[in-house]
């Protein structure tokens, strides 16, 4: 009896399984997002619509929710949710421009570029992206003189280029790695045919790194564009900002808050989903097998 | 030689007249508004019913109307910018609107930024729509209580500093009428003219409006500052009177359904044609 209870207060810890579950790596969202059955999010907006019409069945004055959803849709999609899709796209071309760059910068044997590279890397990759766009938001000029021509330069360029920061830090990160992984043998290989550094990473390094890039790449957009909402912060006309308005034109009745918001939510699960499966399909294709 | 340098400090002073006065009006705005055969004005997108968007994303509204009528009556093309409380005033600086309705109080810290030019074409004042269940009658009422409110509205710091309520502040309406729904305030603090809208809907029966408002801040339409006192600034204050005197903006505010303000009222009649009966 006693050496039951001591062996209670002694409880041992046991081992944490950090294989499934539990572990988190930049693919988690892939990989939680693309597990989810498809008609998750569906179910989410259907209760999102019909919610308040219970809550407010004793006061019900008449209330469309749906009905309003119907005919903001069209302009939503095409001049909202459209221009997110847009600037995901531009970001991203920004992003993998610039983390090519400051990735190879990484692992260059020049070390005050590498020392700079890996630098900008940390700072952007280890900054809450709102912030990182109120910067750039209040350090770009408003309008921008070229040749004594003046251009508007208008937020959303703005926030293009704030979004694409993380970005180009992020996908830094994921060249060093790529490259990393390729087995020393490849370097010593190509050194063997007498090639030069440059010569080696072009030619023998970088084609085997690109296949592994993509899935982490597409996890990366995904994540990019479900960030796009950030900018509505900023005064951009995205499709957060304009389900504001459409609700203020709907007289700005709480009812359709669940059911609008809920609308985006599917539009943005409607885009990802498919990213997220394929990235999965990808990344167990390309695996590295051992 | 004394003439020469008589004669360059004249021409000297000339210049500089010449420049001064050139400074004063270019009527740059103006000039390219005609040019380009379109005036580009700034109107809300967000305030419904002054400015709002149409189901086909098109920028509506009374604001919208008055632009409107601005651009026919220069015989140009219209072209309608959204702008928000937060970047109106820039994008009018910055050159990427001509001219800016969007229900902006005319205040003199503003008058400095942009060219506000009178008669005021809009006034508002400040009230709050609150459960009727709390009989709220007086403004001290909201002492040490939490309010809903609006981002960016000037007000919501006096109602704070001067009767000590806690305001909540959210970014759209439809939030913070949510949250006074939820009973997450007592009250909502707004324009009165748009908490009259919303009690005339219908949709809250439980509301009342029960103080008198506070604060009325007539609104100013604005072009930009080197013009206020040139072509455009000028334009637009005849515009203005014009309105008032014509009755147009009393006969908007039906339109759109806005409850008949008393200030639209005395200006139609400070206006009023003394020879026409």
């Amino acid at each position: 009896m006693t050496t039951h209870s001591n062996q209670n207060r002694f409880a041992v810890l046991k081992p944490i399984d950090t294989t499934r579950r539990m572990s988190y790596d930049p693919m988690t969202l892939s990989r939680s997002l693309g597990s989810l059955p498809v008609w998750t999010p569906f179910a989410a907006l259907a209760v999102a619509a019909i919610w308040p019409q219970i809550v407010y069945a004793q006061t019900a004055t008449g209330v469309d929710p749906i009905g309003a959803l119907w005919r903001w849709a069209p302009f939503l999609i095409t001049k909202g949710f459209l221009f997110n899709i847009l600037i995901s796209f531009l970001c991203l071309l920004l992003g993998t421009l610039g983390g090519l760059a400051i990735g190879l910068g990484q692992i260059s044997h020049v070390k005050p570029l590498r020392w700079l590279c890996w630098g900008i890397t940390q700072l952007f990759r280890n900054s809450p992206w709102l912030v990182l766009l109120f910067i750039v938001m209040l350090a770009l000029p408003f309008e921008l003189t070229i040749f004594g021509n003046t251009f508007f330069f208008p937020a959303w360029i703005k926030a293009v280029i704030g979004l694409s920061l993380p970005i180009i830090a992020n996908i830094s990160e994921i060249v060093r790695g790529a490259v990393a992984s390729v087995p020393t043998t490849q370097w010593e290989a190509a050194e063997s045919l007498a090639m030069t550094r440059r010569q080696a990473m072009w030619r023998i390094i970088l084609p085997q790194c690109f296949k592994r890039m993509i899935p982490p790449w597409m996890n990366w957009y995904a994540i990019l564009t479900m960030a796009t909402p950030l900018v509505s912060i900023l005064g951009v006309e995205e499709v957060v900002n304009l389900t504001r308005q459409a609700i203020e034109a709907e007289d700005n009745l709480p009812e359709l808050l669940a059911p609008f918001y809920g609308f985006v939510l599917i539009l943005f699960f409607i885009y990802c989903y498919p990213i997220a499966r394929l990235t999965l399909r990808l990344e167990r294709r390309f695996a590295v097998k051992l | 030689m004394k003439k020469t340098t008589a004669a360059l400090t004249i021409a000297s002073l000339l210049g500089s007249t010449v420049a001064a006065v050139a400074e004063q009006c270019t009527n740059e705005t103006w000039n390219k508004i005609q040019e380009r055969g379109t005036i580009v004005v700034g109107v809300k997108a967000d305030t419904k019913p002054w400015g709002f968007r149409g189901e086909n994303g098109d920028l509506i509204g009374m604001e919208a109307d008055m632009a409107k009528e601005v651009a026919d009556t220069l015989g140009v093309e219209l072209e309608l910018v959204g702008v928000q409380s937060s970047n109106r005033m820039q994008f009018l600086e910055g050159g990427r609107i001509d001219l800016m309705i969007a229900t902006m109080s005319d205040r003199t810290d503003r008058r400095e930024i942009v060219g506000v030019v009178g008669p005021n074409y809009y006034s508002s004042g400040t009230n709050i729509m609150a459960p009727k269940a709390l009989g709220i009658d007086e403004w001290s009422d909201l002492e040490g209580k939490p309010v809903c409110g609006k981002q960016g509205a000037f007000y919501n710091q006096i109602i704070e500093d001067r009767y000590g309520a806690q305001i909540v502040a959210f970014t759209g309406n439809a939030e913070a009428k949510q949250a006074l729904r939820d009973r997450k305030c007592i009250a909502w603090v707004y324009d009165d003219s748009v908490i009259a809208a919303d009690l005339a809907s219908g949709n809250f029966d439980d509301f009342e409006m029960p103080l008198t408002s506070e604060d009325d801040n007539p609104w100013g339409l604005a072009v930009p500052i080197a013009e206020r006192n040139c072509v455009f600034g000028r334009f637009m204050s005849g515009m203005q009177y014009n309105w008032h005197q014509s009755g147009d903006l009393i006969a908007l505010e039906e339109k759109w359904g806005i409850q008949a303000t008393a200030y639209l009222q005395r200006e139609n009649e400070r206006f009023k044609d003394w020879l026409a009966e």
